[in-house]
Formats: C-alpha cells, structure tokens, sequence
C-alpha cells in the first residue's frame, strides 16, 4: 500500500537512466521525469476537517453575537428604511470572507515599496480591530527576502547600467503608443521585438500582445469556433479557460497531466464526431501550459506530442511560468524535453514571469502568426505593448541569447537551475510534503490545516521571508498550500536563510509529514551527488 | 471570425440567447442529463460540468468580463489549484472527511454517554436525535456557499446536499450519508431494547433526515419552505 505517487516515467521499460551508449531508441523522454504528489497521512486530513469544523461553529457563533448585538458590527448595514426589502445580497455567501478569510486576511494584499527583487521593502501595516481595518505606521520592513514574485530569471531590478537602454527608448518613445496594432500601433520596436522572440524560440514568426491574460483569451477564439474541440488539463489557468469559452467550441476537460484521460478523449471525439450530428470536428486542440503554477508540474510533452501526432490534433502550449525557467539554455519546456519546436502548433508565453517585463506573445509557423495578425481580438482592439517595455524584452530576451557579449544570461539560467535542486532537495531532506517536479522552480509546500496557514505566513515575516499561502476555497479543501518561487537573484545565502526558517518553523507548527525524507536533520551543507540514492 | 466571436461575446455578457442554438439544445440537453441522472433542480443547467462548459449545445456562454478589481478575480478563479466552479459538490468526495464524520458521531456518543444523569438507552436516542437535527439542519435547510463562486449563483438557492456532485444522483458520497443515518437507527433500536417510545421518536427523527434525500425530492420546496 505504497501511498507516495512518484511518478517515474521513461518508456525504456528496464532501466533506470536514460541508456548511456548511443541512440537511446524506443525511449520518449531523455531524461527521468520525477513529481511527487504525496499524500499526507489520514490524520492530517481528520485534524484539517476538524480546524474547519471549530472555524465553522465559531464563525456561526460570532454571526449570532453580532446579530444579537452582542458585538460590534464593523461590517457595511443597511440603512433602517431599507430593513424590510428583499436582501440585495445573502450574507451567507460572505461567511467564509468573514469569519475565516478576514481573521488572516494580514497576509494578503501586502503593499511593498520597492521592486520585487530578490528582496523587497514591505509597509509596515498594522490592525486594531483583528484586520477589520489596517493603518500604516509608516515605517517600512527593509529587505523581506522575495519568495513569492515570479522573478525566475531576476530580472526584476533597478540596476543603472542594465536598464539603459530602457530609459533611452523611454525618453525617445514615451510611455502610451494610443492605438491598436491594425491602426497605428505598430512601432519599429513590435518589430524587432516579434523577431527576436522568433529566432529566441526558434520558430518562423512571433507576435507580441500588450497584456499576458489577454493574449489567450483573446487569441484561442481567433483560432478556434463553434464545431471545433477544445480538450484543455483539469488544471488550466483562467485566461485559457476564460478564451476556451469565449471561443463558443466545446471543451472536455482531461485529469492533470493524464496521458491516458487525454488518449481516451481523443479516441471518443474522432470516433463519435460532434455530439448530435456525428460529423468530425472540424478542429481539435489540446491545451496545456509548460509549468503549472499552483502544482509545480511540468507538462508530459513529449507523450502529448505523439499522441498529437497519432490523433492528428493541434496543440497549444501556454509556456507562461516555464520560458526562461526551464531548459538548458531557458527556451522552455520545448528545450527541456529536448524537443524541436516544430513538434508544438502554437506556441504561446508571456514577458511577466521570466523577463520582468508586461505582455505575452504567440509564435509558430508565419502563416499562422499571419493569421493572428489579422483576426486577432487583441490586434484590432486592444493597445499595442509599450515601447518601453518592449525595450525591456529586448535587452532580457538579448542578456538571455548572449548577443550582448556575456555570458550572463546563461549564467543566470544556471543558477536558477542550481536554486531550483537545491532548494528542493532541501525541502525533501528536512521532511516537508513538495508538490511538482524536481525540475521545476516552482515549489509548492503542502499546509494542510486553516490555522496553520495564518501562521505560517506570519511567522515567515516576522523572520523577515515574505511568502504566498493559498487556501480553501482556491485549493482543494485538505490542501492548503505556501507557494515559493525560487529565482537566480537568490543568493545561497538567502536561500540557507529561508531553509534554516523553515526547519524552525516547521518543527514549531509540525509540518513535516513526508514519510519518506532521507534524513531530517541537514547538518552538512554540502552539495552531495544528484543521482537518486536506493 | 473575430466579429462572430465578438458578437458571441457580447450576447453572452447580457445573456440574450439571440442564436437558435438554445432552442435546439433542448432534446440534448435533456438526453444527456437522463445520462448523467437528474441535474440541478432549480436551473436548468447541465450536471457534471465543473469547466462551466460552452458547448454548443449549451447555449450562451456564461463569461465575466475582464475589468479586474480583486472581487472580480476572485469570482473569475484566478489563482486557485483546481478548476472548479463550485468547490462544494467536492468537499464531501474529499479524502478523510467520511472518517472524520464517523469519528464525530462517535465523539459527540462519548460526550452524551459521560453525562452521568442519562441511561444507556436515553443517550443513544439523543445521539440519533442530535445527530439527525445536524444533518437535516447542514444538508438540507442551510442553502447557497459559503463563499462566492465564479458561476454567478447557480447554487444560492440549493442545498449542499443538492449541490453535492452537481446534482448526480447515487454517487459514492450521497450512498454512504444515506446509509449512516439508517446504520444508526439500528444500533439505537438495539440499545434502546426496542422501548414503543424511543422507537416513535427514533423512527420520525430517521424519515425527517432520509425523506429529503430522495432524488424525487431534489429541488423540491414542500409549502415554499426554505424557498429563498
């Protein structure tokens, strides 16, 4: 009754490791592929139910005293005349807002004063009346350690010299280019910039949108419509779901990264055609993001692109979390998988997560960017990119190829590689419960239990990390998680730091429930052999 | 293409079904909820769709605009681990809630049995009793979330037993809270020796709690109680 789901998946049926000598043929992935998805004993899921049960009570308790008069209401009333209307709103549907979300709503919503560096400056906020209302005292949290800011590549900075070439194109350009792409929105800069983005990825033609959620959900619908099939991951990110829908195709929904859910529907759709009519679809895609960001995941490429090919389906990667973080040379999971990135129909990113910058892009062959030029929502009516942002993709994309003459770019994505293991080797050592793939800088950190997520977060800032804790009703309720993104901007020393924290905290709030860590106690520092051990 | 999809998008943002499509989503719409048992009782929307599906055979499209307050991402599900838009149907699927509940019987019988003024007999009715009135009071007065969900209130008027799995009928859950009730009714008529009456009482506080269980009862306000 093996209770822990690594998945280890190489189609060499034999070995381990990829084979050493020659061509390894038959095997689709040439390297191992390791998650995890643990699951926590049966009694940290009792004890969570529990924590929601007394929550639940007490909140109905307090939901009394203040009907009652019993307690002060800090929360908007009617007004007398309006008592005896029919309810705008049912109060119910604010329960969980207020009587749990709000008792640790101080760990949202922080408001920082600095860039989002591998450090950053909080406001100080405080509450006088349990988080009803906050004030600032004015006084600022210097250097909070950054666990929680997409800055993959850290690329996020202020350094004079690096963004010189931003605030020349900001003074020559301004800031607002006021039109749309099709009209007079299209400056030399998109230009040079949709070039770059092609030849970074190794494609035909690329073009860049003004925001990143809008980038899918305006596009997919220009790509596909009403009798076409959309088989989309369970875990999908809301801009995909949100143009998924807008497209008016029909959508079925595979388990997360489940080869044989995505075969069978495949199956089902060419053989049974459209629902009522039993014509074939006239388009069938699958889409699937590079990194899933709330599970650490990498997407099982190189089966989905067989089977694309087997099927004769398209594919649409959303690489929004995973270009730049991931691959030898941070081209995505296209590079990672070793892969060509013909073997993907439409390849789609954004700038946020690994450049530090705003906007998104779609890439592939140039009939199809063609396409989009002319039928996408986005090009007919909505702003192009800001020219000073645009700069700021060029400088990253350019550190990042090398074509300024260093070696920094590359530089960066090794280190980010190096945080990445070492981070989560760490965290798998000290005993926690990890979520996702060994590769992936994305480290989800499993809470489990309501309380234990306010106080987490809130001992984590007291000892100066700044982190991102998510709970019901955005997880599945016994999976509250902490979500830490590692970034090359983070020093060993930063990352000792935030582990040696965690140890504390850890021991302090009992979080440590895997059961199969190789040793709790870390002494050694030292960077032992990455093989897997028996 | 980009003006069909715009036109799409407009209806569906003021739910004007302009398109013939919904007329014609009819029969299939009620073919395929006779497949998937009987679907919401007061909607008449398709179960077993957590994607908020937009088939053709759906209709409109139910689609939040992109002005983005907090409010509005919270309603959108941005930022969550799951893609469901009713996270309630899914809590009583969820690993450890059938043995913390069973566990919770047990504690609340052990609280009951520790009180020193009440016989074997007078605990094990109050158990059946108590434990009734909860789960009538849980599963089938209390209506709606708890928190806001991205489909606009779909389930404002159900109960969480009729939100359970989006109105599937006889699924793993709904079989095993039909059964407890009933398993403890056994056992209280066994230690209650089969006294006329605590078996009265035992028996009427049982029907109250497996009557609005039936699937026929699924939606349905008896004298437009608990309607609104």
């Amino acid at each position: 009754q093996c209770r822990l789901n690594v998945l280890i998946t190489n189609f060499c049926s034999v070995s381990f490791f990829p084979q050493k000598n020659g061509i390894s043929n038959g095997t689709l992935y040439k390297k191992t592929f390791i998650e995890h998805f643990e699951q926590a004993p049966m009694y940290v899921a009792v004890f969570t139910f529990v924590g929601f049960a007394v929550g639940t009570i007490f909140g109905y308790l307090r939901d009394f005293m203040r009907a009652w008069g019993l307690e002060k209401r800090n929360i908007a009333a009617e007004r007398e005349q309006q008592k005896d209307f029919v309810p705008l709103y049912q109060d119910f549907e604010n329960f969980y807002t207020r009587n749990l979300y709000l008792r640790i709503r101080d760990n949202w919503n922080r408001p920082i004063c600095s860039v989002p560096g591998p450090q950053f400056d909080l406001m100080e906020r405080v509450t006088d009346d349990y988080n009803w209302t906050f004030r600032f005292t004015g006084r600022t949290i210097r250097n909070v350690i950054n666990m929680g800011s997409y800055n993959y590549l850290g690329f996020a900075e202020t350094d004079v010299n690096a963004l010189k070439t931003v605030t020349i194109e900001l003074k020559k350009y301004g800031t607002g280019v006021c039109s749309t792409r099709q009209e007079m929105g299209t400056l030399d800069k998109h230009v040079e910039l949709e070039k770059l983005v092609a030849k970074f990825l190794g494609v035909e033609d690329a073009m860049v949108f003004g925001m990143g959620f809008a980038t899918n959900s305006m596009n997919i619908p220009a790509l596909v419509g009403k009798g076409c099939l959309i088989l989309s991951d369970e875990l999908n990110h809301t801009s995909l779901v949100l143009g998924a829908r807008l497209s008016g195709a029909t959508i079925r929904i595979f388990k997360h990264n489940n080869m044989q859910s995505l075969e069978k529907l495949l199956r089902d759709a060419i053989i049974h055609g459209q629902p009522r009519t039993h014509r074939a679809w006239r388009k069938i895609i699958i889409l699937v993001e590079g990194i899933y960001s709330m599970e650490g995941s990498i997407v099982r490429l190189p089966e989905i692109v067989s089977l694309k090919n087997k099927y004769k389906a398209y594919l649409y990667l959303d690489e929004a979390h995973s270009i730049g973080a991931v691959g030898a040379t941070g081209r995505g999971v296209v590079e990672y998988f070793g892969m060509s990135p013909d073997d993907v129909d439409v390849l789609m990113g954004t700038f946020t997560k690994s450049f530090g910058a705003a906007g998104g892009y779609i890439a592939g062959k140039k009939g199809l960017v063609d396409f989009l030029r002319t039928h996408s929502h986005s090009a007919v009516y909505a702003t192009s990119m800001c020219p000073a942002v645009a700069e700021q993709i060029i400088r990253a994309m350019k550190c990042l190829m090398g074509l300024d003459g260093t070696t920094q770019g590359l530089q960066r994505v090794r280190q980010l590689e190096k945080n990445t293991r070492y981070f989560r080797r760490k965290l798998h050592e000290m005993g926690f419960i990890i979520y996702g793939n060994d590769d992936s800088p994305v480290v989800p950190l499993l809470l489990y239990m309501p309380g234990k997520i306010g106080a987490f977060a809130r001992r984590m800032l007291e000892k100066n990390i700044g982190v991102v804790v998510v709970g019901f009703p955005a997880t599945p309720i016994t999976e509250s998680r902490a979500r830490f993104c590692v970034s090359a901007a983070h020093t060993r020393e930063m990352l000792d730091t935030v582990l040696n924290a965690l140890d504390e905290l850890g021991d302090f709030l009992h979080l440590k429930y895997s059961r199969y860590s190789k040793s709790s106690h870390p002494e050694l520092y030292e960077e032992s052999r990455l093989e897997l051990e028996d | 293409m980009a003006k069909n999809s715009w036109h799409r998008l407009l209806a569906a943002t003021t739910e004007l079904n302009i398109t013939g499509i919904d007329r014609a989503a009819g029969p299939a719409g009620g073919r395929a909820a006779a497949e998937h048992g009987t679907g919401w009782g007061w909607e008449r929307t398709r179960p077993g769709n957590p994607h908020g599906n937009s088939s053709p055979e759906h209709g409109g499209t139910r689609v939040q605009l992109l002005g983005l307050p907090s409010a509005t991402r919270a309603r959108m599900n941005v930022g969550t681990a799951h893609s469901e838009v009713n996270p309630n149907t899914r809590v009583m699927n969820s690993r450890g809630i059938w043995l913390s509940y069973v566990l919770g019987i047990g504690l609340l019988h052990v609280v009951l049995l520790s009180i020193p003024f009440f016989s074997v007999p007078v605990v094990w009715t109050l158990t059946n009793i108590i434990h009734n009135l909860s789960m009538y009071i849980f599963l089938h007065t209390v209506k709606g979330t708890p928190f806001e969900t991205p489909d606009q209130g779909k389930a404002r008027l159900l109960t969480h037993w009729e939100q359970m799995d989006y109105g599937v009928q006889f699924t793993a859950s709904r079989k095993f809270l039909t059964i407890m009730p009933i398993v403890l009714y056994f056992l209280t008529s066994f230690y209650t020796k089969y006294d006329r009456i605590h078996f009265v009482i035992n028996t009427i506080s049982l029907m109250s709690v497996l009557i609005p269980k039936l699937p026929q009862l699924h939606g349905v306000r008896i004298f437009g109680i608990n309607k609104y």
